[in-house]
């Protein structure tokens, strides 16, 4: 039996969160730049799917270490 | 008569209990030696107790019986062996009730032999043992309490020498009952020492001094600790405090409590330890944030706590707070692969000499724990698991809830829970913010998709279609003007290289991926759109002219590397060539541009 410690140095938190909802919301701009200068015509539903998925990828991962930062161990 | 009486009471007891009668005759507490400590709101008896096997057969334990006008205030029971000035060896020690005695059965270490002796130590706690007397005083009043005991050990053997020695809080006694021998000298009685006392002898004795030292119970406390595998163990506690001695009589006035020395027995202030890696304390209660309280780090390493309640506590008066902190993992849980045990006290300092009337314990495990096995230093109450719902939970975290009354000090001691955990269920609570945000990203999807309006607009709908179309043609002239550009490149570099074959081969590449590119158009492009149409042929006109410039150039460039015209010959062909090349540049461009 060894001390169990997180996967992730809980130091390191402030500075994950910062990074992966920075580049999450890159990634949000870009959907929604997208979706609303893309017409019926020229809209691409795996491209929109695509950036969705490595946004809400970001933002997710982003959001938990931001929970964990302020003090919502979950 | 009387010796009668007890003869036959003690017969009733060693028999009721069931225990071997022989035994009990057997052990003769040779020497007792009884601290009575008074000195706080507890009452902590310490028996030395030297027992001497008088009979024929080993015994192997021997029985401690509590007084039963006060076995229901005990709260804490505990049988050691006493070698010399060092104390280990810890009893076991059964409890059961016969007949309205509880009855400890302690079981020695190595069977007595007999006409040999042995130390035993022996200490119990009691709570709310104390009691005001009066009961009621006013703010200028000190507190008196009366302490009611029994002169003799309670015990169902015989004792050769016994003394008893009661410590109190203050040199300043009311009264106390006199059995002879005994003396008070300064703030300890002491009684005896008595020789050859007849088992469960009983000798009424109450002692009426003053204590002023906090009387604070906890009434109810609920503590919360919930582990979370990202690194963290949360821990909270809310606390029912009550001042238990002497009630305040009459009206309570601030400005005699701050002036001059009145409210004695009141408590202002009192301090918490808490676990050495404790961070992120917060103090607070319904109103929110109370902040009187100072936190530090104690020279032993333990984190101090001195918390002040909104309002001194009188007698009888209640405050309700929280008390939370959060502890590193790595303080109290262990793990080997998915298997974890969490190692913590069960309860946790509140203040010195306290009192928790009732406690309950929850533990909140990640979700998906599962195989749960709790191991108590001492009897408690497991009540039914449950489930507690909390951020990002699915089906629930299960709850381990402990139930226990009447705890002291000597009850903070560790428990340990093991569990099965799988480390991988931990992605779940990340992939649940992910999906969420997906989720939000697909309704926009869709939304983007739903069409409102209620007329049909034609004209817009062309027009959007012709500009994506304008924009495909575009592109690809873009995509050939590079390619072009690649070529001139080529032909500059053949100038200078004056490397024929070399050039060749570029230019073969560069036409040969000119002519695969082709401009995809629909069937119906020149129904459709009339005018782009027309610019499309006009820039397919333009694009050929170009191209057939390229050529001419690419000839004229190789004539003159292979010697077939001199420079001034080329000079004024490729300024002709030039010039005409301008104009195609300019005229492409503002066609692409102006699609």
């Amino acid at each position: 039996m060894s001390r169990y410690v997180s996967p992730v140095n809980p130091a390191v938190y402030p500075h994950l969160s910062v990074l992966l909802l920075m580049i999450g919301t890159f990634f949000t701009a870009w959907f929604f730049v997208y979706e609303v200068t893309s017409t019926k015509i020229t809209r691409d539903l795996s491209k929109e799917l695509f950036i969705a998925f490595v946004a809400s990828l970001f933002m997710g991962f982003g959001l938990l270490f931001l929970m964990l930062w302020v003090g919502i161990y979950v | 008569m009387g010796f009668r009486i007890k003869v036959y009471l003690i017969c009733l007891f060693v028999t009721l209990t069931g225990f071997c009668t022989a035994t009990s005759e057997d052990i003769v507490i040779k020497n007792a030696e009884r601290t009575i400590d008074l000195t706080s709101q507890l009452v902590k008896i310490t028996h030395r107790l030297t027992l001497s096997n008088t009979g024929k057969s080993a015994v192997k334990s021997f029985n401690f019986p509590i007084d039963p006008k006060a076995q229901e205030k005990l709260s804490f029971f505990k049988a050691q062996l006493a070698d010399g000035k060092e104390s280990s060896g810890e009893l076991k020690a059964e409890s059961s009730t016969v007949k309205g005695i509880l009855t400890y059965k302690i079981t020695l270490s190595s069977a007595l032999e007999p006409g040999q002796t042995v130390k035993v130590l022996v200490g119990t706690v009691f709570t709310h043992h104390l009691s005001p007397h009066p009961a009621e005083i006013t703010q200028k009043e000190k507190q008196l309490v009366q302490y009611r005991g029994n002169a003799y050990i309670y015990t169902p053997y015989k004792v050769t020498t016994q003394t008893t020695k009661v410590l109190l809080s203050s040199s300043t006694v009311e009264s106390y009952t006199k059995v002879k021998p005994s003396s008070q000298s300064d703030s300890t009685i002491t009684y005896g020492p008595y020789e050859n006392i007849a088992p469960l002898s009983e000798e009424s004795i109450t002692i009426h001094f003053e204590n002023n030292t906090p009387f604070l119970s906890v009434g109810h406390l609920l503590r919360h600790i919930e582990v979370s595998h990202w690194g963290n163990i949360a821990v909270e506690e809310t606390l029912d405090v009550y001042h238990g001695g002497a009630k305040l009589k009459g009206s309570f006035s601030r400005f005699e409590y701050q002036r001059e020395q009145s409210g004695v027995s009141s408590v202002k202030s009192f301090k918490t330890v808490l676990p050495e890696l404790a961070a992120d304390v917060y103090y607070r209660d319904e109103i929110g944030n109370i902040s009187t309280s100072n936190l530090r780090q104690e020279d032993d390493g333990d984190v101090s706590l001195e918390l002040r309640p909104r309002f001194p506590l009188f007698g009888g008066w209640k405050t309700h707070y929280v008390v939370g902190y959060n502890l590193p993992s790595f303080a109290n849980l262990f793990n080997s692969g998915d298997e974890f045990v969490l190692q913590m006290d069960l309860i946790s300092h509140i203040f010195d000499h306290m009192v928790v009337d009732d406690a309950l314990v929850r533990i909140i495990l990640p979700e998906g724990a599962s195989n749960i096995e709790v191991e108590t230093p001492y009897a408690v109450t497991r009540l039914p698991d449950s489930l507690h719902f909390t951020y990002l939970d699915v089906k629930g975290r299960p709850v381990v809830e402990i139930a226990a009354k009447n705890l002291v000090e000597n009850h903070i001691q560790p428990f340990k829970l093991r569990y099965t955990f799988s480390r991988i269920v931990m992605l779940q609570e990340p992939f649940l913010c992910v999906l969420a945000f997906f989720l939000l990203f697909l309704t926009f999807i869709i939304y983007a998709r739903l069409d409102f309006s209620i007329t049909k607009d034609e004209t817009c709908d062309n027009r959007s279609r012709a500009a994506v179309m304008a924009e495909h043609i575009r592109n690809h002239y873009l995509k050939r003007s590079k390619l072009f550009q690649a070529f001139e490149t080529q032909v500059a570099k053949l100038k200078s290289s004056r490397d024929i074959n070399a050039f060749q081969a570029a230019a073969k590449n560069i036409t040969s991926d000119l002519r695969a590119q082709t401009l995809d158009l629909p069937s119906n492009f020149k129904s459709e759109y009339p005018q782009l149409n027309d610019r499309v042929t006009e820039l397919q006109k333009q694009d050929k002219a170009y191209r057939d410039f390229q050529s001419n150039h690419a000839q004229l460039v190789e004539r003159l590397v292979s010697g077939k015209i001199n420079k001034a010959q080329f000079a004024d062909a490729e300024a002709l060539l030039t010039k005409k090349r301008d104009e195609l540049v300019e005229k492409l461009n503002h066609l692409i541009n102006t699609l």
